[in-house]
């Protein structure tokens, strides 16, 4: 099989081709064209085959990375949005949980207040009601009311509605009945209703997320079906796959119906990517950890399987989304954050970032505020005749200067701010790898952190350290890790009930049809699709609590019938699952099934191991060996430190730090004590504390 | 830099180094945030974990404030400071001593806690049989055995023997042990007793949590160099209070509000009670001084603890006006942002009571003394402040149903005033308190009740140049036989308005119980009622801010068009004339504005 990814990013677009049959692994990175995406996509993806010498038309598959909807919500930028909802609730998206997003401001804006989706007079609203917990209808739809709103909306020139019924997870038949309207006075309507989207309880939620798929489904919608056509008119006939948020690839006519379900799109294919590289080398417990510009995004393997954000905590600009996503933590920590004094005298790094422009002052672009890339530089750990393989120099003039400046007010020496400066980003990102492990129950120690990113392999030794992470994973290709995460995913759908189920009397036939009916939903869509039926997984799962909490715990549902075993399974595992997260259990408090989930993955082709060679020996690679600082014993000193090509390292070959190992997409740094080896499957391995 | 800040930043703080201190200072927050984690997402009632009424925080052994958690809601982690000054003070004065191993509870509001259902659970931090630190939780408890069902809408308790257990300093661990007593006189005396426990025992797990990644910060950088960074962290969070104090005119800024107190009573101590902050601001430092406010009413729980309600009150309404976390960004909270304030308040006022004067339901007075130090502060800081808030409302919905109780509390929403350059923030909780609501789709699937409609307030705001936030319209119909008690505010005088910015709206109660609707006061104690009875709660409108007649007409259009405002009211509110064709007519909004002299 031949196959593409392109991973769309704001500054560049990232290209992987692969053929399955013989391992080839071409590579391409090039601008990205905001104004119209596509048309890089296309011109990217036809410079690939160039370089790989392959046809066009032999493609079989092109498996794409986009920010089309993210963008679309972060510069709300979307469609003119409608509303049909329940009489009595029309601004459940507007007052939302009556909470401030800041305690302690005055000023502050209302994401959902400030920025509606859909404003209050797109909201129109009709009789219609049902009531928990059976779904049963106590008051019937008003058909008639649901065509006049659509004909009003249509009339004031919306082109993209969303039907938010309370209770319509229990029952979708009024929100079905209503598209249906909608649609018969109003042909070109793109309708959304939420029970489609995300059919679980938490009306603000549930409305928010399909007034966003409103909002921006038009828009996205557009942006397949242009690229479908370009690529065909390319002579690229094969299928078009999105990544989703949720780590699967989906078809592009399900992106078209459900964009909401790619918010996520860019970083999951990240959090793949580090997964498959640390897999490679037989790490199963990964901390995936990309670095850019202006922030870091930190995602959790276990047991090769990444973790899923809990339904409380995934947002997006502010808004509140309720659709499946890979768990990624990101904090505005990167290379070009900005170190500074604050008014009190505190010395902080970011979350401002100098971004790509103009950039840190290394870049020579006019930046004057010293950022952690220029740290690096004043240190000696970027190489300023060999930065992103050669392409840019770097002004080190201008990093001694903004550094030493700062310095000055810090009223510490050059080197020790700018050493300073990174002790205090490494530790804003230890503190956020922290989070998703630690303050839930995982064991840093337990784990490997991949690190990829431009800036990912500078930060990643003195970050794991900080945690007690012994192994440091750096891939071949880290500054593409996303595309390559994209030609390893499967086809994956998700569906989801709420049960509202407690264990002293859980009604095992109804979880067991519900089971049923999930599943061949979900079959149905991958057959669709043309995934052969042998080539489909299941995974069952259960969101849980005790009576009376208000947060689930994820926890795995065995497969097959539904029996008193599999539910005293369930509890058991929830039981253990709330004593590693919480550390602590309930021993004989009931317990609630809210919500079943089933995912299905449709198996399809995947890229292998990349076929690299090494060099013959380590002065084949030694590019030069110059003095650079390294914090030892708490002072900081300068230390003759060998720098290496990776394409020439040999395979197998311990080197200890302190080392910088250079490459056109990224820097490695091996602190002194360190070890690091290439190993055959083309990831360097970095032992924490390993040298002898 | 002032002669007041070298007098205060000892030498040893400046021995280490920015660094040091910052990545201190980061490490502090996240063990707070993994605290306020960790017992929001195990903890059973709805006030704990959707509300976010409940607070953690680490204090050091003197009983400062060092961290606390960015979740969890202002009035809960703010207290954390004096519980534990209360604790060690009570514990001095029976001569107890606290040892590894201890977990203290405590909820005594005339030793620094909150109120009585703001139950906190600390534990000590030991470094070499040396008391360092305390990590502690507080939240609102469903109920703590008061004289009705909940632990809201008590305002008939008389004294503060009536509101329900009083927890001074005990010890509910000792050493590691369980003092098994204790526990089973909290199972015995509290409703919902698995529920509540329950929560104490997630309240627990967390300080522990908390106190155990504290140690772990001493064994890595060392008990000096983490004092010292405490002491660096604390003094800079003072410095950034002083510099926005010294920006303020010198002066002296007076303000009054009043509060309902109890309408319906016939005791005219008892009801329309003034509350008066005035703020004197000379250089870098702030006196708030609230002399003025009326006397504490001995037997009605509208008292508010000085220590625990009314400091918090006052550094949160200062702090979010002159550190506004959207213009500064975020801030550490720690002892240091306080010190350069000092808190006036005569013995025996509502602001100051004096023991055993029941304290319960000092929550939405609380909140009204937060809104009258914002109305001094809008006099120095015009640009900074909204108009007045609309405040809010508690409805403790309660019934038995297999011969067991349920409680549910529910917190009604208030609004903001005008802000320069803004609306108001629309139906949202304000000032201190920063709670959620419940899904509608989770209240009607566990318990008898249905929320019959939730959407905005229409025509009835604040007018101004930017206009007051909106309130809400909730109502709650019962599905079975209940009991229900009340405890708001904001009945009887409407949010301020400012800078001729027009008055917001009181807010309402009306029950519809079979027969004509009943409008009520803002205090109900424990009332029964029958099935198919309805609660119909509109929320306060924020008071506008700037003359209405300045208000840019498209703005007002928009309004209309949203059905915010009607046709009448933009005209007669803001002089805006909307065509038939739902455009401003700008020839005879121009006019009318002209004849009215804007």
């Amino acid at each position: 099989m031949k196959l593409i990814g392109v991973d769309v990013g704001g500054t560049f677009t990232d290209l992987v081709y692969t053929d399955t049959d013989d391992a080839t692994v071409v590579t391409h990175k090039t601008p990205t064209t905001p104004d119209d995406p596509s048309s890089g996509v296309i011109a990217g993806a036809l410079e690939l085959c160039r370089r790989a010498g392959v046809d066009p038309a032999a493609i079989d598959h092109l498996l794409h990375g986009t920010t089309i909807a993210t963008n679309a919500v972060l510069e709300h930028d979307g469609a003119v949005a409608g509303m049909i909802t329940t009489e009595g609730y029309r601004d459940i998206v507007h007052i939302g949980r009556h909470q401030r997003p800041q305690h302690y401001s005055i000023m502050q804006e209302i994401p959902w207040q400030d920025r509606p989706l859909v404003r209050r007079r797109h909201r129109k609203t009709v009789r219609e009601r049902l009531v928990a917990p059976s779904g049963a209808v106590m008051t019937p739809l008003d058909e008639e009311g649901v065509r006049r709103a659509a004909r009003e909306l249509r009339d004031a020139g919306v082109r993209s509605v969303a039907i938010c019924f309370l209770f319509s997870y229990l029952d979708p038949v009024h929100e079905d009945r209503a598209r249906e309207l909608v649609l018969e006075e109003h042909p070109d309507c793109f309708v959304t209703t939420s029970s489609s989207i995300s059919p679980q309880f938490r009306e603000f939620e549930r409305f928010t997320t399909a007034a966003m798929n409103a909002f921006i489904g038009p828009k996205v919608r557009t942006y397949v079906t242009d690229l479908e056509r370009r690529m065909s008119e390319a002579g690229l006939g094969c299928d078009l796959h999105v990544m989703g948020s949720n780590g699967g690839a989906a078809t592009a006519k399900m992106v078209s119906e459900k964009p909401v379900l790619t918010l996520l799109s860019g970083p999951a294919a990240g959090v793949l990517g580090g997964a498959w590289s640390g897999a490679l080398s037989g790490y199963e417990n990964l901390i995936t950890f990309d670095v850019g510009g202006t922030s870091a995004d930190i995602g959790i393997v276990v047991d090769g399987t990444f973790a899923e954000a809990s339904a409380r905590d995934t947002w997006i600009g502010g808004y509140p989304v309720l659709a499946p996503m890979i768990d990624i933590h990101t904090i505005g920590a990167g290379g070009g954050s900005i170190a500074h004094l604050d008014a009190g005298g505190a010395f902080q790094v970011g979350p401002r970032s100098a971004g790509a422009r103009p950039g840190p002052a290394a870049y020579g672009h006019g930046g004057d505020r010293p950022t952690v890339t220029d740290a690096h530089v004043v240190l000696g750990r970027l190489d300023p005749e060999n930065f992103l393989g050669g392409e840019m120099a770097l002004d080190v003039a201008a990093s001694r200067r903004v550094i030493e400046a700062f310095a000055r007010e810090v009223g510490m020496s050059t080197e020790a701010t700018a050493a300073g400066v990174l002790t205090v980003v490494n530790a804003n990102m230890a503190n956020a790898i922290r989070s998703r492990t630690v303050q839930k129950g995982l064991d840093p120690r337990d784990f490997a952190l991949v690190a990829f990113g431009g800036a990912g392999p500078l930060h990643a030794v003195d970050v794991a350290a900080l945690l007690g992470i012994p192994r440091v994973i750096v891939p071949a290709f880290p500054g593409i890790t996303s595309a390559v995460g994209l030609l390893t995913t499967d086809l994956k759908y998700d569906a989801i009930r709420t049960e509202f189920q407690v264990s002293d009397a859980v009604d095992l036939a109804r979880l067991d049809a519900d089971f049923d009916a999930m599943q061949a939903q979900l079959s149905a869509q991958l057959a669709a699709d043309g995934v052969d039926p042998s080539r489909v997984r299941h995974v069952r799962a259960g969101d849980l609590r005790y009576v009376g909490q208000g947060y689930e715990l994820r926890v795995p549902v065995q497969p097959g019938p539904v029996t008193e075993a599999t539910i005293e399974r369930l509890l058991a595992d929830f039981a253990a699952a709330h004593e590693a997260e919480y550390g602590h259990l309930f021993a004989d408090s009931p317990v609630e099934i809210v919500n079943i989930r089933l995912t299905a993955a449709g198996e399809i082709a995947k890229i292998g191991p990349p076929a690299l060679d090494g060099g013959p020996d380590l002065d084949a690679a030694e590019v030069r060996t110059a003095p650079c600082h390294f914090t030892v014993d708490g002072a900081v000193r300068a230390l003759p430190t060998r720098f290496l090509d990776r394409t020439r390292l040999p395979r197998g070959v311990v080197i200890t730090g302190p080392a910088v190992i250079l490459q056109t997409d990224t820097t490695t740094v091996v602190p002194p004590g360190c070890a690091v080896s290439a190993d055959a499957r083309g990831n360097l391995v970095i032992d924490i504390g390993g040298a002898t | 830099m002032s002669a007041a800040h070298n007098a205060v930043a000892p030498e040893d703080a400046r021995a280490v180094d920015p660094v040091t201190v910052a990545v201190i200072q980061g490490a502090l927050e996240n063990i707070a945030v993994e605290m306020g984690y960790r017992l929001m997402r195990m903890s059973y009632s709805s006030i704990i974990r959707e509300s976010e009424d409940f607070g953690a925080g680490l204090v050091d052994a003197s009983g400062r404030g060092l961290a606390e958690s960015a979740q969890s809601t202002p009035l809960q982690s703010g207290p954390i400071p004096g519980y534990v000054r209360g604790i060690t003070r009570l514990l001095a004065e029976r001569g107890e001593e606290v040892h590894p191993g201890d977990v203290i509870m405590h909820n005594d509001a005339y030793s620094g806690a909150s109120h009585g259902p703001d139950v906190a659970f600390m534990v000590p931090v030991f470094h070499r049989d040396r008391l360092v630190a305390w990590a502690g939780t507080t939240a609102h408890h469903l109920d703590i055995g008061a004289l009705t069902p909940g632990s809201c809408g008590i305002v008939d308790a008389i004294d503060a023997y009536a509101e329900g257990l009083q927890f001074r300093a005990i010890k509910v661990y000792e050493r590691g042990h369980r003092v098994r007593p204790v526990w089973q006189i909290l199972r015995d005396n509290i409703r919902v007793s698995d529920l509540v426990v329950g929560d104490m025992e997630a309240q627990i797990a967390a300080a522990r949590i908390g106190a155990r990644r504290f140690e772990a910060l001493v064994d890595r950088y060392g008990i000096e160099t983490l004092q010292r960074a405490c002491e660096a962290a604390m003094d800079h969070a003072e410095r950034l209070m002083r510099q926005a104090i010294a920006r303020l005119p010198d002066g002296e800024y007076t303000a009054t509000t009043h509060i309902d107190g109890y309408a319906d009573s016939e005791d005219p101590s008892r009801r329309e009670l003034p509350l008066v902050a005035t703020v004197r601001v000379r250089g870098d430092e702030m006196e708030v001084d609230l002399t003025g406010t009326a006397s504490q009413v001995p037997d009605a729980p509208i008292n508010m603890p000085l220590v625990g309600t009314v400091d918090i009150a006052i550094w949160l309404t200062i702090r979010s006006v002159l550190l506004d976390t959207a213009v500064h960004g975020h801030i550490p909270v720690n002892d240091g942002l306080t010190r350069p304030i000092r808190i006036v308040a005569p013995r025996g006022c509502l602001a100051n009571p004096i023991f055993p004067a029941p304290t319960i339901a000092r929550f939405c007075p609380g909140n009204q003394l937060a809104d009258t130090v914002m109305k001094a502060l809008a006099q120095a800081a015009p640009r900074q402040v909204s108009a007045g808030i609309g405040n809010l409302k508690v409805i403790a919905f309660s019934g038995l149903r297999d011969e067991k109780h349920w409680v549910h509390m529910e917190i009604f929403e208030g609004s903001y005033g005008g802000r320069h350059g803004r609306d108001g923030m629309d139906a949202v909780d304000t000032l201190y308190a920063n709670t959620r609501n419940n899904p509608i789709e989770d209240i009607e699937s566990h318990l008898p009740l249905r929320v019959s409609r939730y959407e905005l307030r229409e025509d009835v705001c604040g007018a101004g140049k930017w206009r007051g936030g909106l309130g809400s319209i909730r109502e709650f119909e019962y599905l079975d036989d209940g009991g229900a008690s009340v405890e708001g505010e904001g009945h009887c005088f409407a949010p301020w308005g400012f800078d001729a910015g027009g008055d917001g709206k009181p807010a309402r109660l009306r029950l519809r119980a079979g027969g004509a609707p009943l409008d009520l006061p803002s205090k109900v104690p424990h009332m029964r009622i029958a099935r198919g009875s309805r609660f119909e709660c509109a929320g306060p409108a924020g008071g506008g801010y700037g003359p209405p007649l300045e208000r840019d007409p498209a703005r007002v259009l928009d309004d209309v068009l949203d059905g915010i405002i009607s046709v009448a009211t933009a005209e007669r509110d803001y002089g805006v004339v909307i065509g038939t064709e739902g455009a401003v007519d700008a020839e005879a909004t121009r006019a009318l504005r002209a004849a009215r002299g804007g």
